[in-house]
């Protein structure tokens, strides 16, 4: 994704090295995706459902919201 | 980080001959020192060395094409401001013409050690692998945007 779009970074974080930073996202299972700091979802999506959970996780209006993103995650601080 | 056995070496130097065309920017972003230790920069990093290992063995399998850069961040704060560095070890993946907007956070092992070869592959090669109405949908981002994947190596 990153490389089709150049607005996109792509950040791959291995969970168990960053504890504190799985818990600021509540990370419980992987893979869990979080999009701005303030959207997430868990679980692998299609191509076409994770595309359009970037897009509404950025706050860009999609035609099929995606169920699975919720947020801006209440216990996010910074 | 264990010795890489000189077979896996070839394998991967072998594999990038014919999956890699352009060139490809890895900068390794690291702190000194182990986890045990308390330095001036603050705690040291247990998995930078590693990291800084893991690179060294993709660029050694392809020197013509990937070119291979460690930051350490305790001594270049302007750079880690510029290229918004949170955490480390960072492997940021680039090809020649772009930014290195493709970061693994952390040592990527097990199953993110093949995602990592996977993105310097596509890196090289330019090529996203999305159709074009996921390219077209993504066109609709006009902001800066970040996409954080948690994993684990198994």
């Amino acid at each position: 994704m990153a490389l089709a779009s150049p607005q996109i970074k792509a950040v791959c974080v291995e969970a168990n090295e960053f504890p504190q930073l799985s818990n600021q996202f509540r990370v419980r299972g992987v893979p869990h995706t979080v999009i701005n700091r303030r959207a997430s979802f868990v679980g692998a999506l299609p191509e076409h459902d994770f595309v359009n959970a970037v897009l509404e996780g950025a706050g860009v209006a999609v035609d099929e919201p995606h169920e699975a993103v919720s947020g801006p995650t209440s216990d996010i601080s910074a | 980080m264990a010795v890489i056995p000189e077979s896996v070496r070839q394998q991967l130097k072998d594999h990038f001959e014919t999956a890699l065309s352009g060139p490809v920017r890895l900068t390794v972003y690291t702190r000194p020192g182990s986890s045990r230790l308390i330095l001036p920069a603050g705690l040291g990093c247990p998995t930078c060395e590693d990291a800084r290992q893991m690179a060294e063995l993709l660029r050694d399998a392809a020197p013509e094409k990937i070119t291979l850069e460690v930051v350490d961040v305790s001594r270049d704060a302007a750079r880690v401001e510029i290229d918004q560095v949170t955490e480390v070890p960072t492997i940021a993946v680039a090809s020649d013409s772009d930014a290195g907007r493709i970061r693994f956070q952390g040592l990527p092992t097990g199953t993110e050690f093949p995602a990592l070869i996977d993105a310097v592959e596509r890196a090289s090669r330019v090529e996203h692998g999305l159709s074009e109405e996921s390219v077209a949908a993504l066109a609709k981002l006009t902001e800066p945007t970040e996409v954080m994947v948690f994993a684990t190596p198994t």
